[in-house]
């Protein structure tokens, strides 16, 4: 038990004079491009729009439930479209709109030219995308508010940009996402292992970011550890040496 | 704090404001105390705790061993040191002990009198406190894991109970038989609560990641699925509504009914609002969470900002209810922590866990100033009991 008083305390109480507060600089607009930076193009010969994970914004911003509000914010604009990546019920992945349109344009437009599922796929871009920005679209939503066929909606899943979720709801995808996810998670369980087969399981953060990175780790050393801090699979103290990474006990 | 004190007595302020700021002061200081202890009776893992609503005195608990033990926690002694002592308790000696493990005690929420609790031998039993016999016996197909009484309810006294069947069942205890089956779950029944605000509003939580709000007196089947991820609302795509992405805890509103608070095995917990099912977002971080069965957690009543204490592995993790911060984890317990309460007249908080123990939180007071000397020899006694006799012989 800490014996200085909580932050709280004096909230509470009012006694502090409130100091006029600047505007708040957490904000996760400013963090995602420089997260975005660090997302490897070349790797995926520019095929996938960057994405970033949710988890790698929760370790950026301190406070979760306001990273949480702002990116539905965003969402609520229509800057950002957030995608359900299929490992983990949890990861989220954000990806720019303007983005997400321009590669699903090229890459899905490019491998289906002439084939019946292109005016599907156009349709969705052209007409779904701007008006709904959820994660998932249901059925008579998609037939109704829409207008689409079943057997349209059946091109749209052979083309990747809907994956099925239970029958009659379909997850938003990225076309072509699967190389990454099986990266990502290899890359993930790799650097894991490095803080796991260390002595007392904790290791500094600036020691793992000098390492060599593994070869299953593809994305780079620092997109997984943003990724590891923010999902809380690691601990991060802050010690006089600088911030260290603890497996939980749990 | 003087500030607030002058203010009240010149009535600049609120008198409720002083005790809301006064409790939260209290609550963020909680902590172990040498001097304070709750006695050990429990053979085996303490399941469930619960503290009567009425004077906030005594103290039911229910382990593992099946025994129900009855606790007074209030300290009558002038001393500082003081150990919580069994009033009486339903050992492994008495003829109507549960067989297996009490899975959930609760007072009857309008007086002392009678107290009710479910095991995992399938049945719900009513116990009259004074006598300490049962009153009566509810028999279930299956292992009941979970039950509630409404404690704002007059007009009517149901019990809610959560077996392994998909069916909550509602048990009536003027009548003695169930009244009514809620269908609509797929698996096990978790937790079971009745709202404080309304008194026909039920919440339920299933292993099927579900949770559910039901109206009693409607037929045609529940109110609301709460759904994580605030989708569109449409009777179609009700079956896809997960309140988690796993099996659904635990369960408990907080304390004026507005808002509901649940904890899944995808160890995350969620703020909803209760009125419309709508998920909060407020983001707690990982709370981990590997109970089997239901997890039982409390939230603060009357500080000026809630908390929630969270069972978290073998600590007690304190988080801040509307805005997700975490404030402390209380460390103390040698083995998985199951239950806690709290008692909100002196900001004290009860947790049992898997080691057999109660351990009461209190708030830390400031150490008493050393007294001089003189005064340190004094008599305890109050004058008014000191006789007034000399101890010499020659005086009459």
């Amino acid at each position: 038990m800490s014996w200085k008083r909580h932050h709280l305390i004096p909230e509470t109480f009012g006694v502090k004079r409130r100091r006029k507060r600047g505007p708040v600089e957490s904000d996760p607009l400013r963090g995602e491009p420089e997260l975005m930076q660090l997302f490897p193009r070349g790797l995926f010969e520019d095929a996938l729009p960057p994405i970033v994970l949710r988890s790698q914004v929760y370790s950026l911003v301190p406070d979760r439930t306001v990273a949480d509000r702002q990116l539905k914010e965003l969402q609520e604009q229509g800057e950002i479209r957030i995608v359900q990546l299929g490992f983990d019920l949890d990861a989220h992945g954000i990806i720019f709109t303007e983005d997400y349109r321009t590669r699903v344009c090229d890459c899905v437009l490019k491998a289906c030219d002439g084939r019946p599922y292109a005016g599907a796929v156009q349709k969705f871009l052209a007409s779904v995308l701007p008006a709904c920005g959820d994660l998932s679209f249901q059925q008579d939503q998609m037939t109704q508010t829409f207008g689409f066929r079943d057997s349209e909606i059946t091109h749209l899943v052979n083309a990747g940009v809907l994956t099925v979720r239970d029958a009659g709801s379909w997850w938003l995808a990225v076309p072509g996402a699967g190389r990454f996810i099986k990266y990502f998670v290899k890359g993930r369980q790799a650097v894991l292992s490095m803080v796991r087969k260390a002595k007392y399981r904790e290791l500094l953060l600036s020691e793992l970011l000098g390492r060599r990175a593994p070869v299953v780790v593809r994305l780079g050393l620092t997109y997984h550890v943003h990724d590891l801090i923010g999902a809380q699979l690691v601990d991060c103290i802050s010690t006089t040496s600088g911030t260290l990474l603890r497996l939980p006990e749990t | 704090m003087l500030g607030f004190l002058s203010a009240r007595q010149t009535g600049l302020e609120d008198p409720l404001r002083l005790r809301r700021a006064e409790s939260t002061r209290r609550v963020l200081g909680l902590e172990l105390n040498k001097d304070r202890d709750v006695e050990r009776i429990h053979g085996g893992g303490i399941n469930t705790l619960d503290i009567e609503p009425v004077e906030g005195r005594y103290m039911l608990s229910g382990g593992s061993d099946g025994v129900i033990v009855l606790y007074d926690l209030e300290n009558s002694s002038r001393q500082s040191y003081y150990t919580c002592k069994a009033v009486c308790s339903i050992g492994r000696d008495h003829p109507d002990v549960h067989r297996y493990s009490v899975e959930t005690v609760q007072w009857y929420p309008h007086d002392t009198g009678m107290f009710t609790s479910s095991s995992f031998d399938k049945t719900l039993k009513v116990w009259d406190t004074n006598t300490l016999q049962t009153a009566d016996v509810f028999n279930f197909e299956e292992t009941v894991y979970s039950h509630h009484m409404s404690p704002v309810s007059t007009k009517h006294c149901l019990v809610a109970v959560g077996t392994r069947g998909p069916k909550v069942q509602l048990c009536d205890l003027k009548s003695g038989s169930c009244s009514h089956i809620l269908q609509g779950h797929r698996q096990e029944i978790l937790a079971v609560s009745w709202s404080p605000r309304y008194d026909y509003i039920l919440a339920t939580a299933s292993a099927d990641s579900r949770v559910k709000l039901w109206d009693v007196r409607r037929a045609s089947g529940y109110l609301i699925t709460l759904d994580q991820h605030n989708g569109k609302k449409s009777q179609a795509v009700e079956s896809a509504n997960t309140a988690h992405n796993g099996k659904v805890n635990g369960l408990c509103f907080t304390s004026d009914g507005l808002h509901l608070l649940t904890v899944g095995t995808d160890n995350r917990m969620r703020l909803w609002n209760s009125s419309n099912g709508e998920n909060t977002l407020v983001n707690y971080g990982k709370v981990c969470n590997n109970s089997k069965k239901g997890l039982k957690f409390t939230v603060s009543c009357g500080c000026s900002s809630e908390f929630v204490f969270v069972p978290y592995g073998s600590t007690i993790a304190v988080y801040t209810v509307y805005s997700g911060e975490q404030i402390t984890m209380l460390k103390g317990h040698y083995k998985t922590v199951d239950c806690c309460v709290f008692q909100s007249n002196f900001q004290e908080l009860y947790s049992g866990s898997r080691d057999c123990n109660i351990l009461a939180w209190v708030p830390s007071l400031y150490e008493p100033v050393p007294d001089d000397d003189e005064t340190t020899t004094k008599s305890q006694l109050n004058p008014a009991f000191e006789d007034a006799w000399s101890s010499s012989d020659e005086e009459g």
